[in-house]
């Protein structure tokens, strides 16, 4: 896997644009995330190292598409969120992808705006005080927006969880979901499969059920985004996620999200009105056809429990 | 929920008594036994009763695809002039080459029906009459799609239902159907207001064809998935199946004006076989079933239980040896589904499962007193039709992931 920690000159000389570069802030597996400046401007700058093939033996046409397929994943991410019209989903920043190689490893960069505040992921892990109804009711909004606008062009996020939504200290737009990656085209090209082990490309401590089916590619629509954000919602509430224990091996956790329901939500926070710990379970459901589709009703009931 | 007459043949009379003394809350009109001009009559008349009752018309459009016969019985439907604005007699060729002929007729049936004083209304649609993944089921889809998109454009200014109509056979396969529903409960920027849903059986008296614990989980899914969803539910034929499927979150069931009328099959636009009208039956509150008067005569003196407490049973007078008059029989059933409705159906589904577990349980108990009279009962009296509710129910409640055990995190 190539380094995507790079110093400040490499990036300079690579992304034209650049005023300067602070160090890198987030970043995981092949992804580094810098703050930077970029016309007088602080962006979050998304660096991507572009993993090969080594192994000798591999069809050199496989070994390329695979390269290609990466940096093709960065590109849609980067033209879906320029397609979707809403404050709750992350903006892009002034830095189209732009794609470089150091020594022998290949990357592609690109910007988004910068976001000040906490994703929910590190809020959660700090296990501090349980969010309060109307904070619940105003993520459970930013999010059905998101899943709305996305599906009106055609896109599920399919990887929504606590570590891909900012809480920021704007009140205009108090929840952001970042990080489209995976988001897909329902109706245009196909999904990604990773190649390592032929599993669908989402986190797999979220994934939805109808993910792990065969003819997964038949089976997403906005729903499995549904069912991701009732996960998402469901582990902020309570602080415990649904499905899986902190020491669990992951099939566990996989075999649950395919067979066993989670225990519903005012099990753990009994304070918080039945209306609404109603509406999470019922997105929790396995089977696609018992969520509620019905996105403007979603918004009603929304609106009666705040 | 609300209970509706399904009109047959005859004149409104029944559904004149029922409306004015609330055992029903509507009726759902059949072109086939009732010319245009005499159901505009029956529309201004039943307005007239009760001005909030729900009227309704079946284009029974299904009849003119899925009715194979040289000489089918399509009564009203083949002879009154007004009612071909609509209906036709589609092969599957005119249907299955794209979206414009079923457009067309859409929005021919719907012209029809805005004009006439209904309150709301259904789309045409073929019956599915075999599987879900059929040429059919695509046809039933594309007409499921196209009635929301007509009904916008002609703006009728009252709620609009699309037909579904399901063979029993298609509703037994448990993964088709999920699939299904998956893809109907995802109908895109103009959905209808709700579904008009029908389940057929081979034949008007076939009772194990509805009475099977499949068919009834299925039947109760499709309400359960569809009204989740926000759609008005309205099941035409449901008879005493009525209140399960307003466990499963229906608007409205319907049971017919003939005991012909109960059930519903394709065999009604078939040439008539003949044979002797039915005998009258009492549907038994406590049995969940119908029995026949004179066992009715026989019972009521011994096991006073069997009897429902209803204004109905007057209509059953024991000095006549319980014989009602044929009419009655209707209004007998219609108080009885409409008071085991509003006994059964609460707004909380898991809790109405457990009230219709202990009907079953109760009708059960009661089975073993009637036994212990010696009384042999008529086969269609029995209780087969327990253990079909009883395992339809757990069929539904699995399929619709209400009783599972669920995962606890602490």
């Amino acid at each position: 896997m190539p380094p995507t920690l790079l110093d400040h000159d490499t990036l300079r000389q690579h992304i034209p644009g650049l005023d300067s570069v602070e160090p890198c802030f987030a970043g995981g597996g092949f992804k580094s995330v810098y703050a930077a400046v970029v016309a007088g401007k602080k962006e979050a700058l998304k660096v991507l190292g572009i993993k090969r093939i080594t192994d000798p033996g591999a069809d050199p046409d496989l070994a390329e598409a695979f390269c290609l397929e990466q940096a093709a994943r960065v590109r849609r991410e980067v033209e879906s969120i320029g397609k979707c019209q809403t404050p709750a989903l992350v903006k892009l920043g002034a830095i189209a992808p732009v794609e470089f190689e150091v020594g022998n490893e290949k990357y592609i960069a690109y910007s988004e705006e910068f976001l000040e505040g906490q994703d929910l992921w590190k809020l959660i892990t700090q296990h501090g005080q349980l969010p309060a109804l109307t904070e619940l009711v105003q993520l459970f909004g930013s999010l059905l927006t998101c899943v709305r606008e996305l599906w009106r062009h055609g896109l599920v996020h399919r990887d929504i969880k606590p570590a891909n939504v900012m809480k920021t200290p704007d009140p205009a737009r108090p929840f952001v979901l970042l990080d489209l990656g995976i988001a897909y085209a329902v109706y245009e090209t196909s999904l990604t499969v990773r190649p390592e082990d032929r599993m669908p490309p989402a986190t797999l401590r979220y994934l939805a059920p109808e993910m792990m089916q065969p003819d997964f590619r038949e089976r997403v629509d906005f729903r499995t985004d549904l069912y991701t954000t009732g996960m998402t919602l469901f582990e902020y509430a309570a602080g415990k996620h649904p499905l899986a224990k902190d020491r669990d091996d992951m099939m566990r956790t996989i075999s649950r999200a395919l067979h066993q329901p989670p225990a519903p939500l005012r099990q753990h926070r009994p304070d918080l009105p039945d209306p609404f710990c109603n509406l999470v379970d019922s997105l929790l459901k396995k089977k696609p056809a018992l969520r509620p589709a019905n996105l403007a009703m979603l918004f009603q009931k929304l609106e009666e429990i705040a | 929920m609300k209970l509706l007459a399904q009109h047959g043949a005859a004149n409104g009379e029944k559904a004149r008594h029922g409306l004015q003394s609330g055992y029903i809350d509507g009726i759902i009109f059949s072109p086939r036994d009732i010319t245009a001009g005499k159901l505009r009559d029956q529309l201004a008349t039943m307005t007239e009763i009760d001005s909030a009752a729900d009227l309704l018309f079946d284009p029974q459009y299904y009849a003119g695809h899925n009715v194979v016969s040289p000489e089918p019985r399509l009564g009203r439907l083949d002879t009154c002039e007004e009612y071909g604005k609509y209906f036709r007699q589609r092969p599957r060729r005119e249907l299955e080459g794209g979206t414009t002929v079923i457009s067309r007729d859409i929005t021919d049936c719907l012209g029809f029906q805005k004009e006439l004083d209904l309150t709301g209304l259904i789309g045409p649609n073929i019956l599915i009459s075999r599987s879900f993944d059929s040429i059919e089921a695509v046809i039933a889809k594309n007409f499921i799609r196209l009635t929301g998109q007509v009904a916008r454009k002609l703006k009728p200014g009252r709620p609009v239902y699309a037909t579904l109509a399901i063979s029993r056979e298609a509703l037994m396969d448990r993964k088709e159907l999920m699939d299904f529903l998956t893809d109907v409960t995802l109908l895109g920027d103009d959905p209808p207001d709700g579904f008009y849903v029908l389940v057929a059986s081979r034949n008007e008296d076939a009772r194990s064809d509805i009475f099977n614990a499949d068919v009834i989980a299925g039947w109760m899914m499709v309400n359960y998935t569809l009204s989740l969803n926000g759609y008005a539910v309205i099941n035409g034929y449901s008879d005493i199946l009525t209140p399960l499927l307003g466990v499963a979150g229906a608007m409205a069931g319907a049971t017919g004006w003939w005991s012909n009328l109960r059930t519903f099959s394709l065999g009604r636009f078939l040439p008539a076989g003949g044979g002797r009208l039915p005998i009258q039956r009492y549907l038994s509150r406590l049995l969940l079933n119908r029995i026949t008067f004179f066992e009715l005569d026989q019972l009521r003196g011994v096991y006073p239980e069997i009897l429902n407490g209803l204004d109905t049973d007057d209509r059953y007078p024991a000095d006549q040896g319980s014989e009602p008059e044929r009419a009655d029989e209707v209004l007998q059933s219609w108080e009885t589904t409409k008071s085991l409705s509003d006994d059964l159906v609460h707004k909380d589904v898991k809790k109405s499962l457990r009230l219709c577990r202990k009907a079953i349980q109760r009708a059960d108990a009661a089975y073993d007193s009637v036994e212990a009279y010696n009384l042999r009962l008529d086969p269609k009296s029995n209780r087969d039709h327990l253990l079909a509710m009883l395992e339809g129910l757990r069929n539904f409640a699995q399929l619709a992931e209400l009783e599972s055990t669920s995962f606890d995190a602490d």
